[in-house]
């Protein structure tokens, strides 16, 4: 009985190892990056599981702005109260796959000339 | 619901966690993955047993440790995910994966005052020898006790990625 316990953990590991990496958070995303620039609605909040902003662009659209888990955003150097709101950034990211949402998961933030790379860049 | 959520997010505990430092969230999470370890671990040993592993082993023995570290985990994980849900508590509106998780703690609850009130597992924890009819019994009980617990965990790991 205790091998056949042992025999099935086994089991459920390598199954567990075989799966990719899409351990974190499935965010579904398009593939390509997009850029968006717009007018700081809501300011960087860094409490919760990943920062988040709002930012609304020159059509009026309000992008709900996903960024890194908090520690890593404030370690990128974007932290609240950087970016003042009302001020014009930019960011680049992942639009969410489902497109009746605007919402970006974002890897860059440009406020006046400084890069915020919350994630690094990537290798393509 | 979306009331309850949004009385959840607006309390000034939430409020105070969320200004309380970027690693609050993450160490607040950290607490409910010791709950869920010592909850889970627990009721996965005494389940198993319920269901006829170790059966050398006397229930009354195996009990002692799982069923208070159960309780303990139970109380620390029910206290950090409310704490963890209050962050931005409304953003969980309409997430099924909740929606699911909240009655199937209900249910583990409601499994555990059931199972508590059968002679058979008196009977068991006072040392006294189970006939097959009540082993078959707690043996059912074991086996919608994992069913149900490995529902809530499954939906909680899951409300993240919906």
């Amino acid at each position: 009985m205790q091998y056949r316990i042992a025999t099935l953990m086994a089991l459920a590991l390598g199954l567990l190892l075989s799966f990719p990496a899409a351990a974190h958070h499935g965010w579904s995303a398009q593939d390509e990056e997009i850029e968006v620039s717009g007018v700081v609605e809501t300011g960087v909040s860094l409490s919760g599981p990943h920062g988040t902003m709002q930012v609304r662009d020159g059509d009026g659209q309000l992008w709900d702005i996903t960024l890194a888990p908090a520690p890593r955003t404030h370690r990128a150097g974007l932290r609240e109260g950087t970016v003042p709101v009302g001020d014009e950034v930019t960011v680049h990211g992942q639009r969410s796959a489902d497109a009746d949402r605007h919402e970006i998961k974002v890897r860059r933030v440009t406020w006046n000339g400084q890069h915020f790379d919350v994630y690094p860049p990537r290798r393509s | 619901m979306f009331e309850l959520l949004a009385w959840v997010e607006g309390t000034a505990l939430a409020s105070f966690l969320r200004g309380a430092g970027v690693w609050t969230y993450g160490l607040i999470n950290l607490a409910h993955i010791l709950g869920i370890g010592s909850l889970f671990g627990a009721i996965l040993i005494l389940d198993l047993r319920l269901l006829g592993v170790w059966r050398t082993i006397p229930l009354a023995v195996i009990a002692r440790p799982t069923v208070p570290l159960a309780a303990g985990g139970f109380l620390l994980a029910v206290s950090s995910g409310v704490l963890m849900i209050s962050f931005n508590a409304t953003e969980y509106y309409g997430n099924p994966f909740l929606y699911i998780k909240l009655p199937a703690i209900v249910f583990g609850l409601l499994n555990v005052i059931a199972v508590q009130q059968l002679p058979a597992w008196r009977a068991a924890l006072a040392g006294f020898e189970t006939d097959p009819v009540d082993r078959r019994l707690l043996a059912v009980a074991g086996g919608v006790s994992l069913t149900i617990w490995l529902t809530v965990i499954t939906c909680g790991r899951m409300i993240g990625y919906w």
